[in-house]
Parts: C-alpha cells; sequence; structure tokens
C-alpha cells in the first residue's frame, strides 16, 4: 500500500482516542476539588484498620485515579499499603500525569535558562567590555605579522549551544521519549552486548578476543627485547601474526617455530607504547635520499619574531577609518580628464557604451545597400540628344610601329593645345632627364605606369581627351609594341578613326612596314576602322626632305589600298612630334615649306563623324572596375558601343547573367542623366557584387540581351596560314581562348561566293574563309561583331561573325 | 633487440681493478666478505617516503641502508663499499586511455621496472633486459590484485620504478676470486620485495582506491653464516643480503596484504634438497615455512610503509 493511502485512510478520531493529553483535564477545579474533599471523607471512613497510615494524599490520589470510584480505591489502597507502603508512594509520585508534563517542562526550560547564563558569562568573559565601544580591526592587527597571525589573537570557536535530543515535552524521568522502533533497536543492542558479555570468557575464536591477542604478540616481538632465537620461540607457538590465514594443517604448523620480526636496533628498547611501534623500523634517511627531500621538513618554519611587521600598519592611526569614502584616485584623474577634454560632454563612455557604439556604428555600415537604385526619370534619351546640340565626339587610335612617336606626338598634340599645362611638361622634362631620356618627357604625358616610363613604351592603351571648336576627341594611345597588341585591339575597337604614325628615319620606317605598321593598319582595318590619317613623324631628323615623304606616302598609300582602306580616306601629314611642327601650328622651318596642307588637328577636325548605333540594343564592354569613391563601391568605364542607357536603367552582365542597376553615370567626370552610343562613361552600378563583373563582360539591356555563346562561325581575313589549330579571341576588351574547329570554305573577295573545293584543309594568307571557331567558355559575342583571331602571338585573322 | 641510439661502453662495465698486491699480501688486510650482523629475523631498517616526483601523481622513495663491516680493516675503497638498495617509484595516472586502445572495464595496469645503468656493480644496459622485465611482470602480479581496478574503466595506470642502487647478486670478492657460487640472481629477490613496498606507497599516494597497501618481504634459506651458529646447519634468515652469504639455498618473496591475510605474489628460488633442511623445521614443509618467514619480513614493511602514509596523510591534512 502506498504511503499516501496510508494517510489517506486514516482515521483521525481513532488516532487521537490514544492521546492521553491536556484535554480530559480540563475539569472544573472547584467542582473536583469538592468532589476530591468527599470522596477522601468516604475512603477514610470505608479503609479498614490496617490501612490506616494512608496520608490523605495517597486516598486523593488513588481517588483521582479511580475518577472517585470509593470501592475501587479502597481496594487498590488496601492492596497497595499492606505489603510495602514505599512502592505505593512511587507509584503514586509516577503516575501524576498532568504533574509530570509540567515537571519534565520545566526541567526543560531550566536547562535552557542555564545554557543561556553559561553562555552569556562565557560570551562575557571573552569580550568583557568591547561591546561597550566599537572593535577596530586596525588596533586588533596592529603590528601583527604578515601571515603568522599568534595563537592568542586567533579566534576561539565554541560550540553552539543544541538542544537536548529527542522530543519537546518527553516523559518525566528526563529520559527523552523513544520511539517504538527505537525501543525494539535499543532492546536488541542490550540484549547483544549481555550476550556477547556472557559469551566473552569463553569464546575464544571470536575476533575481537583474538585481536587482543594479535595486537599484544607484535608489540611483544618487536619491541619487547626478547632474545628472539629459534628455541626460544618454539615455547611460544601460537603467537602468530596472521590469525585469519587458513592453511591445512594447522596443528602441524602450530609447532613450527617462529621468527617473529623483530627491527634492528629496536630490541634494546624498553616496551614502549603502542603508537610507537610503527616508527620502529624506520631508518634515517641517507645522505643521497636528504638530498632529494632537503632538510626543511626537518626544520620548520618559525620564530615569527624575525619576521616583519607590515609597514604601513605602524602608521595605522593616520589612515582613514573609511578608505572607500570618498572618490579613488582613478575615479579623480577620469573626472579631471573628462571635465578638461571633453567641454563638458558629459561623462566619458565606459567602456561598454563604446562597445555598444562600435556595434551600431558597423551595423549602420552593414546596412543593405537600398538608397542607390535611383530612380529613373524615364527620359525619352534619343529626343534628349537630339536637343543637347552636343559637339561632335570622336575616339581615334593611335598606331604604328614601336618607338614611331605615337605617345610624344600625342603630348605634343596635348600640350599644344593646352591640356597639360607647361608646369607639368618641365616636371616630366626634368625627371625624363634624371633617368637619361629626355625626349621622352612629352611622352609621359599619357605613359602614366611607372614601368612605361622606366623602359620608354607604351604597354597599355592610355586615353586622354582635347576639344577643338568643333569637336571633342578622346584619344587611345595604343602601344606600339608586339607584345601589347591585345591592348591595342581592345583601343582599336572603341576607334572611330585611326591616326597612324609612322617613322621617317632611314631605316625605322622600313622595318615598321615589315613590323606592327602594317599589322596595326590591317588590325583596324579589320576592326571596321575607315578613315586613317598617316603622321609621317621625325621628319626633322631627315631635314624635312620631300623626297623621303613622297616616298613613304608611296609606299604605305599602296599597301593601305591593299588592306581595303579607299584612296580618299587617306591622308598624309609631315610632322614632327618632338618640335611640335604641323600638329597644331605650321612648320616654321624653311626646308619644311614645301608643305602646304593642313596641320594634323585641322586634319582631324575634318574627320565627320561616325554615325552612332543609337536605336540598337545596349552594348556596353567593360574597360575598367574600380571603387569610384566611398558613394559607389563599384564602378565601371568603358565606351557604349550601341543604344542608350540612363540613370536608373537595370542591365544584364554577361556572360555571368547578373542583373545590376545604373547609380549614375558621368561623362568627363560630369553626372549626367543618360548617355548615347559612342560616348565614354563611367557607371556605378549597384545590386551586384564585384566577383560578377570581369573586364570584357559585355552590359546589355535584359529585354534585349547578348547571348553567350560557344561556338560560332564567322568570315574572316586570313594574315598568315589558316588551320584548324588553337588560338586566341579577341573582341575589344574581351579575349578569351579558343580552337578552330572547322574551315567550311574559301570566298572570294569581292563577291562573297564560295572558290574552290568545300572544307580546305588550310587557307592561305590573304584570302578569306568561313570559319567555325569553339571557345573554352561561353562568351558574350553578337552577328555583326568583329574578332581578331591570334595564335602564338601573331594576329592570323581577323573578321567578321556571322 | 640491441641498443642502436646510444654508443654503449664495452657490455661488461667495469668497476675500478683492484691489484692483486692488495688482495694476496696480508691476509689480514684482505678484504673480507661482510657479515650478517642482525639476527636472523631482524629487518634492515628501511626509509620510506613519498612525494618524491611533484610531477606524477603519486611517488615513493625506498632505501635499504647498506650493510656495514664495523671491524672491517680492508682498504676503505670506493668500489669495495657493499651497497643497499634505493628505489624510487612513480605513478602516473589514472588516466584516460589513449583512443586507440579498445575498451576496457576496469583499469589497466602497467608495470615497468629498470635498474639505472649504474645501479649493479655489474653495469647495466639501458634497455631493460629480461630480468628487468620478469621484475615488471612479477610487480604486476602482485599489484594487480590490490587495486580495486572497476572504479576506473577505460583507464590506465602505470608504475615506473627506477633501481638507483641495486642489491648484489653476491659480494665482489667471489667475482674477483673467480669462486664457483650458486650464480642465481639472489639480488633480484630483495629488489622486487623492495618494489611492491615502494609501489604500494606510491599507489597509496596516487590516491588509487586498493583493498589494502601490500608489502613486500623476503626470505632466505642460507647455509652457515657468522655469528655463533654452526656453520653447517642452513638455517632461515629474513631480509638477506646476498653479500653476506656465501651460500643461499633458497630464497622466497612473497607479496602480502596483512588486513586480508592474502598473498598476491609468491616466488621462490632454490632448492631445498632433503640435506639443506634447516634445524628445526619438519621435513617437507620447509617451503612453506621459508614463505611464513616471507611474509613475517613483509609484516615488518608493511609496519614501516603504514607509518610513513601516516606522515603522508598528516602533511597533507596538515596542508589542506
Amino acid at each position: 500500500m502506498s504511503r499516501h493511502k496510508i494517510v489517506k485512510n486514516l482515521d483521525l478520531d481513532d488516532e487521537l482516542d490514544d492521546f492521553d493529553g491536556g484535554e480530559d483535564y480540563g475539569y472544573d477545579e472547584e467542582e473536583g476539588e469538592e468532589k476530591m474533599r468527599q470522596g477522601t471523607i468516604k475512603v477514610r471512613e470505608a479503609l479498614p484498620p490496617t490501612a490506616a497510615h494512608v496520608t490523605d494524599k495517597q486516598v486523593q490520589e488513588a481517588l483521582w485515579h479511580y475518577y472517585y470510584d470509593v470501592e475501587k480505591s479502597v481496594k487498590y489502597l488496601v492492596a497497595a499499603s499492606v505489603p510495602t507502603t514505599p512502592k505505593v508512594l512511587k507509584k503514586g509520585a509516577a503516575g501524576k500525569k498532568p504533574e509530570g508534563g509540567f515537571i519534565s517542562f520545566g526541567v526543560c526550560w531550566s536547562f535552557g535558562q542555564s545554557a543561556c547564563n553559561k553562555a552569556s558569562t562565557l560570551a562575557g568573559a571573552l569580550y568583557p567590555d568591547t561591546c561597550l565601544k566599537p572593535f577596530s580591526f586596525a588596533e586588533f592587527f596592529k603590528d601583527t605579522p604578515w601571515l603568522q597571525v599568534p595563537t592568542d589573537r586567533q579566534t576561539v570557536f565554541i560550540d553552539p549551544i543544541y538542544p537536548r535530543l529527542g522530543l519537546l515535552g518527553g516523559s518525566s524521568d528526563g529520559v527523552p521519549k523513544m520511539s517504538k522502533l527505537q525501543a525494539l533497536a535499543a532492546a536488541r543492542k542490550k540484549k547483544a552486548q549481555e550476550q556477547r558479555a556472557n559469551s566473552n570468557p569463553t569464546g575464544e575464536m571470536s575476533r575481537a578476543g583474538l585481536d587482543k591477542i594479535d595486537h599484544s604478540d607484535l608489540g611483544d616481538a618487536g619491541v619487547g627485547g626478547m632474545a628472539p632465537s629459534g628455541s626460544a620461540l618454539l615455547q611460544k607457538p601460537s603467537a602468530r601474526g596472521f590469525p585469519l590465514r587458513k592453511r591445512k594443517g594447522l596443528d602441524e604448523h602450530e609447532s613450527l617455530p617462529k621468527a617473529p620480526v623483530a627491527i634492528d636496533d629496536a630490541g634494546l628498547n624498553p616496551p614502549a607504547s603502542p603508537e610507537d611501534i610503527p616508527s620502529a623500523g624506520q631508518a634515517e634517511p641517507s645522505d643521497f635520499a636528504n638530498t632529494m627531500f632537503g632538510s626543511h621538513s626537518q626544520t620548520p618554519r618559525q620564530s615569527p619574531d624575525n619576521l616583519f611587521t607590515m609597514p604601513f600598519a605602524a602608521d595605522i592611526a593616520s589612515i582613514a577609518a573609511n578608505p572607500f569614502a570618498g572618490p579613488s584616485p582613478d575615479d579623480i584623474v577620469i573626472a579631471a580628464q573628462s571635465k578638461a577634454g571633453k567641454g563638458g560632454k558629459g561623462a566619458p563612455k565606459s567602456n561598454g557604451e563604446k562597445k555598444a557604439a562600435q556595434i551600431a556604428a558597423g551595423v549602420e555600415a552593414m546596412r543593405i545597400d537600398d538608397t542607390p537604385r535611383a530612380k529613373s526619370k524615364h527620359l525619352d534619351v534619343l529626343a534628349e540628344f537630339g536637343k543637347a546640340e552636343a559637339k561632335n565626339a570622336a575616339n581615334f587610335v593611335v598606331i604604328g610601329h614601336v618607338d614611331a612617336g605615337k605617345s610624344t606626338l600625342m603630348g605634343r598634340l596635348l600640350y599644344d593645345l593646352n591640356v597639360v599645362d607647361k608646369r607639368t611638361i618641365d616636371r616630366y622634362r626634368k625627371e625624363a632627364e634624371k633617368m637619361g631620356k629626355s625626349s621622352f618627357a612629352l611622352a609621359w604625358v599619357l605613359d602614366q605606369g611607372s614601368e612605361e616610363r622606366a623602359r620608354g613604351v607604351t604597354i597599355d592603351i592610355a586615353t586622354n581627351t582635347f576639344e577643338t571648336d568643333k569637336t571633342s576627341f578622346t584619344i587611345l594611345d595604343a602601344p606600339g609594341h608586339r607584345d601589347f597588341i591585345p591592348n591595342m585591339i581592345a583601343g582599336a575597337s572603341q576607334a572611330d578613326f585611326a591616326v597612324l604614325v609612322i617613322d621617317a628615319n632611314t631605316g625605322s620606317f622600313e622595318s615598321g612596314l615589315k613590323g606592327q605598321t602594317k599589322e596595326h593598319a590591317l588590325l583596324v582595318r579589320s576592326m571596321g576602322v575607315q578613315r586613317i590619317i598617316i603622321v609621317v613623324n621625325k621628319l626633322d631628323t631627315v631635314g624635312w626632305a620631300e623626297d623621303r615623304f613622297t616616298e613613304i606616302s608611296t609606299q604605305v598609300s599602296a599597301f593601305l589600298i591593299a588592306a581595303g582602306f579607299l584612296s580618299k580616306n587617306i591622308t598624309f601629314i609631315p610632322c614632327s612630334g618632338l618640335h611640335g611642327d604641323n600638329i597644331t601650328r605650321r612648320s616654321t622651318e624653311p626646308a619644311a615649306s614645301w608643305y602646304q596642307g593642313p596641320t594634323l588637328v585641322e586634319e582631324l577636325d575634318n574627320s565627320e563623324p561616325a554615325g552612332r548605333a543609337l536605336s540598337k540594343p545596349l552594348r556596353l564592354t567593360i574597360g575598367d572596375i574600380f571603387r569610384g569613391g566611398v558613394q559607389n563601391p563599384l564602378s565601371i568605364s568603358s565606351r557604349i558601343e550601341s543604344g542608350s542607357l540612363q540613370v536608373g536603367d537595370a542591365l544584364l552582365v554577361q556572360p555571368s547573367s547578373q542583373k545590376c542597376f545604373v547609380k549614375a553615370l558621368e561623362i568627363d567626370n560630369e553626372p549626367v542623366d543618360w548617355a548615347v552610343a559612342g560616348q565614354n562613361v563611367t557607371l556605378h552600378l549597384s545590386g551586384i557584387e564585384e566577383q560578377y563583373l570581369k573586364i570584357g563582360d559585355v552590359l546589355c539591356t535584359p529585354s534585349n540581351p547578348i547571348q553567350n555563346v560557344k561556338q560560332f562561325t564567322a568570315k574572316v581575313l586570313a594574315f598568315e596560314f589558316l588551320t584548324p589549330s588553337q588560338i586566341d579571341i579577341h573582341r575589344g576588351r574581351l579575349h578569351t581562348p579558343g580552337r578552330i574547329v572547322e574551315i567550311v570554305a574559301v570566298l572570294d573577295k569581292h563577291t562573297g561566293a564560295v572558290v574552290g573545293k568545300k572544307k580546305p584543309r588550310v587557307v592561305k594568307p590573304g584570302l578569306i574563309a568561313r570559319i567555325v571557331v569553339e571557345l573554352e567558355a561561353p562568351v558574350p559575342l553578337e552577328a555583326p561583331g568583329r574578332v581578331v583571331l591570334r595564335g602564338n602571338g601573331e594576329t592570323v585573322a581577323a573578321g567578321l561573325l556571322e | 633487440m640491441s641498443d642502436r641510439r646510444r654508443i654503449n661502453g664495452p657490455s661488461g662495465g667495469t668497476s675500478a681493478p683492484i691489484y692483486s698486491k692488495y688482495l694476496a699480501k696480508d691476509a689480514k688486510k684482505s678484504p673480507e666478505r661482510p657479515t650478517r650482523t642482525r639476527e636472523p629475523n631482524v629487518l634492515r631498517k628501511m626509509f620510506l617516503k613519498t612525494g618524491v616526483t611533484p610531477s606524477a601523481s603519486g611517488s615513493a622513495y625506498l632505501e635499504l641502508e647498506a650493510s656495514k663491516n664495523p671491524n672491517s680493516t680492508a682498504p676503505g675503497l670506493a668500489s669495495l663499499s657493499t651497497s643497499g638498495l634505493k628505489l624510487t617509484c612513480t605513478v602516473h595516472g589514472p588516466r584516460p586511455l589513449p583512443k586507440s586502445a579498445p575498451f576496457s572495464p576496469h583499469i589497466i595496469l602497467t608495470t615497468h621496472v629498470k635498474y639505472a645503468p649504474f645501479a649493479t656493480r655489474k653495469r647495466r644496459g639501458y634497455l631493460r633486459d629480461s630480468t628487468e622485465r620478469d621484475l615488471g611482470v612479477h610487480l604486476e602480479t602482485a599489484l594487480r590484485g590490490v587495486i580495486i581496478g572497476d572504479r576506473w574503466p577505460k583507464s590506465g595506470v602505470e608504475v615506473i620504478i627506477t633501481i638507483l642502487e641495486g642489491e648484489e647478486d653476491q659480494w665482489w670478492g667471489d667475482d674477483i676470486g673467480g669462486a664457483v657460487t650458486s650464480a642465481a640472481e639472489w639480488g633480484m629477490m630483495s629488489v622486487l620485495s623492495g618494489c611492491i613496498t615502494v609501489a604500494s606507497a606510491a599507489i597509496a599516494d596516487a590516491g588509487i582506491d586498493c583493498v589494502d597497501v601490500v608489502a613486500g618481504g623476503v626470505a632466505a634459506a642460507v647455509k652457515g653464516t657468522g655469528t655463533g651458529g654452526d656453520t653447517s646447519a642452513p638455517m632461515v634468515v629474513l631480509d638477506p643480503v646476498p653479500s653476506e652469504h656465501k651460500d643461499i639455498i633458497a630464497a622466497c618473496i612473497v607479496g602480502y596484504l596483512p588486513g586480508r591475510d592474502e598473498i598476491t605474489d609468491l616466488w621462490v628460488k632454490g632448492e631445498i634438497g632433503k640435506d639443506n633442511l634447516t634445524r628445526n623445521s619438519v621435513p617437507g614443509s620447509s617451503y612453506e615455512e621459508l614463505a611464513d618467514n616471507a611474509v613475517q619480513a613483509a609484516l615488518g614493511a608493511h609496519r614501516v610503509l603504514i607509518a610513513a602514509l601516516k606522515e603522508t596523510t598528516e602533511v597533507k591534512m596538515g596542508r589542506l
């Protein structure tokens, strides 16, 4: 049965019936007294003479027990008084329950009282008068050595006063009332003790007895000082150190001689107390052991007199009673600092506040870029462009053999047009002289890179702008060195027309014609450039010889016409880049007087603006990716090839197919709302991460995107022998490795009809062929695009996508 | 297995030479075998202390004094002195077994006994030889039954004993004289008994639960020694020092638990023939007699052990 059921079934009335406490005795006192008096008289009358010596008290007691039943009381008194009177007395005393209860309580109380008295006297003795004035710890510990509190100053612990065991209000005889179980246990214990006491003399096998013997034996053997010879030991065969061991032939072994253990010199000592026995066999440590354990354990630390007292404790009186009442030294300093530095800005920020501020700032910085999605003004860009009546814009690329003087020429052009001020040129001149290349000073206007300057060659496309009265020009200064042809292609792809610079020096022209003069001319032609201006440079070095100029003109024009340029689009100008003749001003040299044609700038102005593909879908090849400032973490610059865009437009980046938004637009560092094809713009983008943008990627409108292609067919003009092989495909800034997988056919130059057999194995230089090219990775390319195929560092072909 | 890591000296090892003129010239001055000055039932004094190695979980150091020959007139050369026994023991653990080890429901005890190369007159190698491995196995046997291994599943304890100074197997003079003696390694017995005692102390110092502290004791039956008794009759001595006895017939070592009256390890060496019975023995019971005496010796060691542990406890409690 579970316990809660027991409780549930408990009959309270039943249980309380057993209780014989106070309630039964709550009778009326006066009534009781009267009854008792009458009862006493009646009993006295009824008592036989033998019981006459019974006292009134006894009578009353008996009456009380028997509830004033006279007969029973008399019977009891007679029976009790006859054999032994004292017994009656005793029983009477014990039987008086209410009194007993009171007495026991009294005992309790008196014990408590005495205990309290004792405690108070103890306390009084310990703290005679310290309670009267406040206790001073400083005084108490004055001149106490550090960590060595003398024993008389150590505290004294007093056992707390616990109440006696047992229940309160126990029975009269002072012994606490025991529960039935306790009583039972006690009885058993007593019984067991008695039994043991009885059996002890006879029970030899009991453990306790043997233990005793054992101990005494060991004591004898170890310390007893008996001469332990074999014969002597024979006399005490029972002396065994291991009483519990079971052995087979006990009797036999009992007779064996024992050689009880004795330890060396212990035998000489008189018998000692059992505590000394264990130490008997211990040796002093040897010298070796002493080195290990040291001697410090033998000489305990002592003599507190030698120890220092705490230095400041001597001057204890001067120490303020409450050292923490005022501000701490740190507080004072901090308060002063905050007053001085912050000028009443309030309390300095605590560490926690600072941290919180930092986190808040971090969160603010981290906030998702939601503002920049600039609202589109929904302009009609083409209409705006028509209204704008802007100057003509033209890009031209400067090409030519290495060291033909392209950069110097452009530097001179910019210098003469006051785009670059004199101070800058003077500085460049000084620096160039320092490097021993004074003639390169003008070239440094465009060659900004340290490596370009150090090597004296242009490496990457350099752009600069200048304006004439009619047109604003963008110069694309292409590198002439053959190693940087890809950069030149990138530049040429953005150009409306080209300026071919030719070195008039003897030998240089000839080498140039074989080298990059020819390659560049072919490239720009295949990139779609129609118009070309040939600058015959460095004519000052040949004394402005007209013969030389004519010779060069004849040769070059023949070549260019062969390359596909129309003769009306070819212009020759004799110049000196270093001196500036015939660039912005007419040459003052008398030897150059034979030339009466236009200067370079005049000729540039004459060039008609190229048609803009405004109405076509937007195409924009990324020329550069940079961080355009704090506001614009991601910016690109490029020339718009076709179409138009405005702020707020959504654009698609190919080949990563990520969407982005135009946050802002800049043309020539001026913020604008829109831009059209042919303009060089800076786009600040949002909604895209830098990893999705690469130089050479194409931005287009999501509605009419450029497709990523893995394979394309192209009509190309072969410059070298063309066979199915690995090649690099260049399209503006974009270049990617690929492979000619198939030569479909060789075509007629003018009609475009298929010539010869199908699928030729090789295409000879100068022929036009239709080829299939496979790319390693899909890139954005589309039909009227112009590509250049290069292999092994040479341009092998150029052509149009189909 | 040869020691390839060190450039060892000659394997035999040598002491400083003693020239024959010393030995032969004067009969009086010739070095004499040390004699047992103790009574047969008296043990050598023992120094035992725990806590030698602070970095170990538990450690102990045991030392038995060298037997002195007070009336020796032999030249006091260091190489002639007889050594006592010096052991140091470290206990590492209980600590978790490596992950690679298989599951073990109880503690895994590893014992490792090694003589220092300089521990005995005959130099020892750096790698453990068969004697040392033998001692290790015996020590493990003696200790395994004492540790309550079930309380540490998946853990191991290592008992490592280094013998700094070992008991000689025989008197050095016998080596020189070329006298043929019993070649048994009697010194091992005393060493093992010391190992058991010192390991017990170290295990107690490490706080590893044991049923009792085990103590080692040796008794030997020797033939004819010095003091007074007739030289022919063999007798039983406790805690024998091999260099003191020309002829040791048999020796016994026990690992004894006094509290439970149990023997955890018993090893007897030698043979007691019919004619080698001791004076007061009952025929056929000589080995038992030997074991009984070894137990007595173990009881003596136990007393020292208890005293040392008491001291340790006092120091520890005092510190706390």
